[in-house]
């Protein structure tokens, strides 16, 4: 289980250019539940991923992942915990490195770290497994570098790489949006079968109303840093693209006019 | 070119050979330009020198100015890390330090190290000469440090600080704490060009305080000559690239130094390094088709 309470996050405090990012988000995330969040530009999403994940500091509130209380944590020490998919399939993954040193990179995610060879015949073999799985014949280029690989490859090797080591919650980051529409489609696939297999808490972050939707058991829309729909269950099976939209505009008593929530 | 003069280009190359495997791990490894070696290297000779001047055994003041050479690294790394000062610039601030250090630890700008016992001096008149005794000892230490780098470098602490070099933030998420990281990857390079300053010293017999000016120079031609014989293909390789680079830098001096058609003289050193350097750094480029 994971829950943030009350979150509030403000960037550039006592600055002309002060802005709160996240103003008082409660969020509670039953443990195998798959949760996406939607909202545009600058509505708090990626700002929530990141006091998830470590990466933002929450200025108010308590976030705990699992039974530990993380709120004060930086990223690298709450690794253990949180598994994640960047955005950028450059971040995700060290080009410089071959794809199966970024797999033993992961393998050891959150743990103490020898003087051991990182690649023994017993790991080159699971890692081998692990990525044939992905029917992407990249099972024959376990040697080639990280960067020689599509961006699609990569985000589907972030997946494997994500599961190898335990986690109480795995973190999506719009992980589809820098593919194109037919590796984004795999990558959506290979994500539902991963989550559902291992029954992963999952929180997806999207830019797409209809992945969404169609994702998940549970959605949750942000907007100026606030929680402004969340609907799991029947209500959000009975939920179209275009009730969304019409439920967005009413919240807000505005136009929508950005079209990224609409695109896919 | 003669015999003696060639080994003793092998020698130097081999003495340097540390200096390029820790440029190696700062420059490529941690992408870290670190020109506190600068400083380190005559460190390292300062501190074996008068250690073994003053009784010390030899190997014992070899680990000691690696510690030391660790310790000035290390200085680098809290200046960037902790204090966030730009990691050329708080390399440069140590490297200036260094130079007043070294004359502290020598107490005079030189010191000679003729007729000290030195961890060569038990292998000389075995029956073999002397100028094949050096670099093949150099040697033997030489492919330990490249066993030993490489075993590091392909393990998994060694794969957090490639990590931490090559993508901080994919460090960060799979729990590499990448400020460790520098301080660890900074304080193991300049400990092995310390190291490669106690061999200079015991080596030639004596320690300057100047003998630091342009390590990094020579030490990055070793990198950058290895990485273009050899290409991408792996830490052994760019380890052993290192080695030979640094070999070949030194045969090629020799050879430019000693050619009496250029007429060149020994005062001419700094300028053939960097033209070396130029050259190796733009014949990879041109190779390419000059799109890069």
């Amino acid at each position: 289980m994971i829950s943030v309470s009350d979150i509030k996050v403000t960037f550039g405090k006592g600055t002309p250019l002060q802005k709160q990012a996240l103003n008082g988000v409660s969020l509670t995330i039953e443990e195998g539940q798959f949760v996406t969040v939607i909202g545009s530009n600058g509505a708090g999403k990626s700002t929530l991923l990141g006091v998830l994940a470590g990466d933002v500091i929450a200025t108010e509130g308590k976030v705990t992942i699992g039974t530990a209380d993380v709120t004060r944590q930086g990223t690298a020490a709450r690794a253990g915990r949180v598994a994640r998919v960047f955005q950028d399939p450059l971040t995700g993954s060290c080009g410089a490195l071959s794809i199966e040193e970024n797999l033993a990179l992961a393998a050891r995610r959150g743990e103490r770290r020898g003087l051991a060879s990182a690649l023994g015949p017993q790991r080159r073999a699971l890692f081998r497994d692990r990525i044939a799985e992905l029917n992407l014949g990249l099972e024959n280029r376990m040697r080639d570098r990280m960067d020689l690989l599509s961006g699609g490859q990569r985000q589907a090797v972030s997946l494997v790489m994500a599961t190898l080591a335990g986690s109480d919650v795995l973190l999506l980051d719009e992980h589809t949006a820098a593919l194109d529409p037919g590796m984004a489609e795999f990558i959506m696939t290979l994500t539902q079968k991963i989550v559902s297999e291992r029954k992963l808490t999952t929180l997806m972050v999207t830019h797409s109303m209809r992945q969404a939707l169609d994702y998940g058991h549970r959605t949750v829309m942000l907007h100026g840093g606030e929680i402004v729909l969340d609907v799991a269950g029947d209500s959000r099976k009975t939920l179209q693209v275009e009730d969304l939209i019409a439920m967005f505009r009413k919240m807000r008593g505005q136009t929508l006019d950005d079209d990224a929530l609409l695109i896919g | 070119m003669s015999l003696i003069a060639f080994w003793g280009a092998v020698e130097l190359g081999l003495v340097y050979a540390f200096v390029a495997i820790g440029v190696y791990l700062a420059f490529r490894v941690l992408d870290f330009p670190d020109l506190t070696v600068d400083g380190s290297f005559p460190l390292g000779a300062a501190v074996a020198a008068v250690l073994i001047i003053a009784g010390v055994n030899p190997w014992l003041a070899a680990a000691v100015a690696m510690v030391a050479g660790a310790l000035a690294g290390l200085v680098t790394a809290v200046l960037n890390v902790r204090f966030r000062i730009l990691n050329l610039l708080a390399s440069i601030l140590t490297m200036i330090a260094l130079f007043s250090v070294n004359l502290r630890v020598m107490g005079k700008p030189n010191v000679a190290l003729i007729n000290a016992e030195t961890m060569i001096s038990p292998f000389f008149g075995h029956g073999l000469r002397d100028f094949y005794v050096r670099p093949l000892f150099v040697g033997v230490l030489v492919v330990i440090a490249v066993i030993v780098v490489w075993r590091f470098l392909e393990s998994d602490a060694g794969l957090s600080m490639r990590a931490t070099g090559a993508n901080a933030r994919m460090a960060r998420a799979q729990g590499v704490n990448t400020n460790k990281q520098i301080y660890l990857g900074i304080a193991l390079s300049n400990a092995l060009v310390a190291l490669g300053g106690a061999l200079f010293a015991q080596t030639n017999g004596f320690a300057d305080v100047t003998s630091g000016v342009g390590t990094i120079v020579v030490g990055l031609a070793a990198v950058i000559i290895g990485e273009t014989l050899f290409g991408a293909r792996g830490i052994l390789i760019a380890l052993i690239g290192c080695v030979v680079g640094s070999i070949l830098y030194r045969i090629a001096i020799q050879l430019a130094l000693s050619s009496d058609i250029l007429g060149l003289q020994a005062s001419d050193l700094n300028f053939v390094t960097a033209l070396l350097v130029t050259v190796a750094l733009v014949l990879p480029r041109l190779r390419r088709g000059g799109a890069a």
